[in-house]
């Protein structure tokens, strides 16, 4: 998959990761991002963020990946937080039990802030550990099928899954983009005329498809 | 060197007594005098150190380990002066250093100020002040930090009480999400790079301790890179108090659930920026990115995790000092410095463009003299700030109901922690009066004689939004206890005309915005002999 180049893309998808603190929300960023991880990476505080562009199908996408501090206290600031969002990885630790159960109130702060369409991912990260998993993956699965969420096992450590997991996710928020069934506005990443802050296409450079 | 399991050791506090890493007054100046070899003290902690350091030779071979080959040859990894290992806030080789006499003569007057703290802080804080926006010397900045947040004093009129403290189980909610964190900060400064060591296990203790002090507030990750940063200068009960200090009146609710005090400097940070800046305001505004998404982590953390670890010291030094001011100021002037210009909002005509320019300050904005000049310079003041946040509190109220933080509980920094310190007398002496008279109180009679503003930077088109401010606002005078009503909004204003005005020509420290609201019944004599007046402000000082 293409790194990216900051050259033309023809879609900027806002994909914001959410999840208990320490679950490896900022991992997941660095590793899709960067090809980076880092043991010891800073608590989030406030709001990361960077972006990857890739291709589906013959189409450049930009994701721009957001990344905020999971800390129960800071719920109260992200409201800016999910403004514009169309895709979510909603993130845990296969370790940890007690970040799973945290799923639900979360899928609610979720779509209490975000838009109705967003499309959202269930994370299980951390499967490099799976010799100490606490949360079955059947059990998740089935879980995330009953809600209508995408679902995957990751390891940021190991690089495993974590380009498929946002890949999927941007291929489905494309795919969303895409379908007459989603009407003009209710997603903002639609590139619409001139006037849409997200229509991005004028500023590329001159071969954009 | 001992398993590092955490554990409260009085031992492992007295080492960093005598070694606190890098900028303590015993290490420099045994350093200074020794002329064969280190003294026994820093051997002996260099040995624990090495303790240190050789744990981390047992991290994978990710490339977050640091020293990984350690264990055959010794750590490699040299640190800067400040003791980063690598990362971000490294300092390369040293800036010109000031010559060592120079130094030695700082040193001595900060010394000076220490032996005399009281009359200094009472009788000449403009020069503490103009020695703080200097730069405190680094051998002094330890015990700097404690004068001027007076958290010496709070340790010393609480002993034992940290060590209760210590003792005490705590909430095991917040001691997970503590260990979770005691890795990831600053992992590059050898204090805190290896897990389990001694860096991590006194920030454990300190902010530990904290939720047990306070279990109301509980802990907010904010606090632990702020925490670091003091036990970067000295050991866990002297920061600990620091810590307390902070977090109760530098930044009061802060750290508190719901967050509403940071949101609510947001807002007043933005609107000052109106002010100081509007190309950057309406640029934000345009691209409709909210305080919240810049600003949480400058302000939270202090610019910890901002600046050049340089620049960082160095507005700490003036934090502490004059309180958040500082930062406000220190926000105001990245944003001018990256926002201000054509030229430079050029590159940045997108949401995330620009955001991705405040997360990565170029590094011709953050220059230490040049930041700290714009800083001293610019002209935002505590009345400033005071003012737009009861205008924020207002908007606050109106668009989302409750506001439970109270704003007043801040202290604008040393005078200000001083003043409220009850054994301390200062002389209440104004740089500006201004008097006016309101008309009476039909009903009553009673006639109401205006606050008085002491601040230094009146400027008159804001005199009428103060009074409008006033009359809102209810008093209790804190000398005779008597509560002062509020005037009733329907009154109207009429300034006196001229108004009365006395320019006292002492240069006089910045105080908090300080009013006095006096009313007396009169048999309709409006006149006012300002010795009246004077004698009364002497007599009480309100706190708005």
């Amino acid at each position: 998959v293409n790194m990216g180049t900051d050259l033309a893309y023809n879609f900027v998808f806002k994909v914001v990761l959410i999840g208990e603190s320490g679950v490896g929300k900022s991992n997941l960023l660095s590793r899709f991002t960067k090809n980076e991880f880092n043991h010891d990476s800073r608590t989030t505080i406030g709001v990361e963020f960077s972006t990857r562009s890739i291709q589906v199908d013959s189409i450049t996408i930009k994701a721009q990946i957001w990344d905020t501090a999971g800390l129960e206290r800071y719920r109260a600031i992200t409201s800016a937080y999910y403004r514009g969002a169309v895709g979510a990885l909603l993130v845990y630790d296969i370790t940890k039990h007690l970040t799973y159960e945290n799923v639900e109130r979360w899928l609610k702060e979720l779509y209490h802030h975000a838009d109705p369409h967003i499309v959202v991912m269930l994370v299980g990260n951390k499967s490099d550990l799976a010799n100490v998993r606490t949360v079955p993956t059947e059990e998740a699965r089935d879980f995330a099928e009953a809600k209508g969420l995408l679902f995957m096992e990751t390891s940021a450590l190991e690089s495993t899954n974590v380009e498929s997991a946002f890949l999927e996710v941007l291929t489905a928020i494309h795919k969303k983009v895409a379908s007459k069934e989603v009407t003009r506005g209710s997603i903002s990443a639609v590139t619409l005329g001139p006037s849409s802050e997200f229509n991005e296409e004028k500023r590329s450079c001159c071969n954009s498809s | 060197m001992g398993n590092p399991t955490l554990q409260a050791s009085g031992k492992i506090s007295s080492s960093w007594e005598s070694t606190p890493g890098k900028n303590s007054g015993a290490l420099s100046s045994t350093a200074a005098e020794s002329a064969a070899g280190p003294p026994e003290e820093v051997l002996a902690s260099a040995s624990l150190m090495s303790g240190t350091l050789e744990s981390l030779s047992g991290l994978g071979d990710d490339c977050s380990s640091l020293g990984s080959d350690s264990e055959i040859n010794g750590p490699v990894r040299r640190t800067d002066k400040y003791g980063f290992l690598g990362g971000a806030q490294y300092s390369e080789s040293s800036e010109a250093e000031i010559a060592v006499a120079v130094a030695r003569q700082r040193e001595m007057k900060w010394l000076d100020m220490f032996r005399n703290w009281d009359k200094w802080i009472s009788r000449r804080f403009q020069k503490v002040k103009m020695r703080c926006r200097k730069g405190i010397p680094c051998s002094l900045r330890s015990k700097a930090w404690q004068l001027l947040s007076n958290s010496q004093e709070l340790l010393d009129s609480n002993p034992g009480k940290f060590e209760e403290l210590e003792q005490e189980q705590g909430d095991p909610k917040w001691l997970d999400i503590i260990e979770k964190d005691l890795h990831r900060q600053f992992p590059f400064h050898e204090m805190f790079a290896a897990r389990g060591g001694h860096g991590q296990q006194d920030l454990y203790r300190i902010l530990k301790a904290y939720t047990v002090y306070r279990p109301d507030e509980g802990y907010c990750q904010a606090q632990a890179p702020v925490a670091a940063v003091l036990l970067m200068h000295m050991p866990a009960e002297q920061a600990f108090w620091c810590l307390v200090q902070i977090c109760e009146k530098y930044l009061p609710g802060y750290y508190s659930a719901g967050l509403e005090a940071i949101q609510l400097d947001g807002e007043i940070f933005f609107s000052l920026l109106r002010r100081v800046c509007p190309m950057a305001y309406r640029h934000l505004k345009k691209f409709k990115i909210d305080p919240i998404l810049y600003m949480t982590e400058w302000f939270m953390c202090i610019f910890s995790r901002t600046l050049p670890w340089s620049c960082v010291l160095h507005v700490w030094d003036m934090f502490f000092c004059e309180g958040v001011k500082i930062v406000f100021r220190v926000g105001l002037v990245l944003l001018k410095q990256m926002l201000g210009s054509v030229d430079k909002l050029r590159e940045l005509q997108g949401m995330y463009e620009t955001m991705e320019r405040l997360r990565n300050i170029p590094p011709e904005c953050i220059r230490e003299d040049v930041l700290v000049q714009e800083v001293v310079s610019l002209s935002v003041t505590e009345a400033l700030i005071e003012r737009e946040c009861s205008v924020q509190v207002r908007k606050w109220r109106v668009s989302r109901g409750v506001l439970t933080h109270q704003p007043s509980r801040r202290l604008h920094g040393t005078r200000a922690i001083f003043e409220i310190t009850g054994s301390r007398h200062l002389p209440r002496v104004s740089y500006h009066l201004v008097c006016t008279v309101l008309s009476p109180n039909a009903e009553t009679g009673s006639i109401y004689y205006l606050a008085f503003f002491f601040f230094c930077f009146l400027e008159d088109g804001y005199l009428m939004d103060e009074i409008s401010y006033i009359i809102s606002s209810q008093f209790c005078c804190t000398e005779c206890h008597g509560v002062h009503r509020p005037l009733a909004p329907s009154v109207p204003v009429q300034p006196h005309n001229p108004p009365l005005s006395i320019t006292q020509k002492l240069p006089q420290p910045e105080y908090l915005n300080k009013t006095v609201l006096w009313r007396e019944k009169h048999g309709g004599d409006n006149n006012l002999s300002l010795s009246v007046l004077e004698d009364l402000f002497i007599h009480c000082t309100v706190d708005c």
